[in-house]
């Protein structure tokens, strides 16, 4: 029984590690509305200057935020987007638009 | 002076104008052939950038405008990844259409 209760421990301890760096969804379509003017509301960009975001691994997205926010990257638009985001508001944009249907994986397999 | 801005004005509208019709037509088949270095990496479905690690990015169904301005950026050095200048550094503008173009013309199922 013992065993049993540190053997569920642990797994919810990886759960609670897993959520916190996956983002939330659902807070990130909230604050997705400014996004949504040049990539989409569900981030299938209708301009073609503007890259789609759907489907896109969460995990570039988020780094890509990131690099605007440092300076790393560089682009008047989008650094004036993420200034006011914090990294929490960011790990939910990015999932947000990575559970969208859009972008492909190409696979040469 | 009035007409002079004018003038400018259908100046600068017409050279976009060109500017962006030279760049959307690529040709998928050529870009195809020229995008077989790109597969090593993002052809390969959850392939991870190393330090920091993220995913790199799906290309399959994205903007053929977007994917050569990025691969432009990476060119000039205004956008910075080891990786991907060196990809990018002796690509013609024709390439980058091209390129651009194959990547595009993936859809989604």
């Amino acid at each position: 029984m013992k065993r049993l209760n540190i053997a569920l421990f642990g797994v919810l301890v990886l759960l609670a590690i897993n959520t916190a760096s996956a983002g939330d969804p659902a807070a990130g379509k909230e604050k997705s509305a400014t996004c949504a003017a040049c990539h989409g509301a569900d981030g299938n960009a209708p301009t073609p200057a503007f890259p789609s975001l759907a489907g896109q691994y969460a995990d570039y997205l988020l780094q890509a935020l990131k690099e605007y926010k440092s300076g790393k990257r560089n682009n008047p638009i989008m650094a004036g987007q993420v200034a006011a985001l914090t990294d929490v508001d960011m790990e939910n944009l990015a999932a947000y638009f990575a559970e969208q249907k859009g972008l492909i994986a190409i696979d040469i397999e | 002076m009035n007409h002079q801005l004018t003038a400018l004005l259908c100046g600068t509208v017409l050279a976009v104008g060109f500017s962006t019709s030279a760049m959307a037509a690529g040709d998928a088949e050529k870009g195809s052939s020229l995008a077989a270095t790109c597969m090593g990496c993002h052809g390969i479905p959850s392939y991870t950038n190393v330090y920091p690690t993220y995913h790199v990015p799906k290309v399959g169904g994205q903007h053929a405008d977007y994917i050569a301005a990025a691969l432009k950026a990476y060119q000039s050095g205004e956008r910075k990844h080891p990786t991907m200048q060196a990809q990018a550094a002796s690509l013609s503008d024709q390439d980058m259409a091209d390129i651009g173009a194959y990547f595009a013309s993936f859809k989604a199922k």
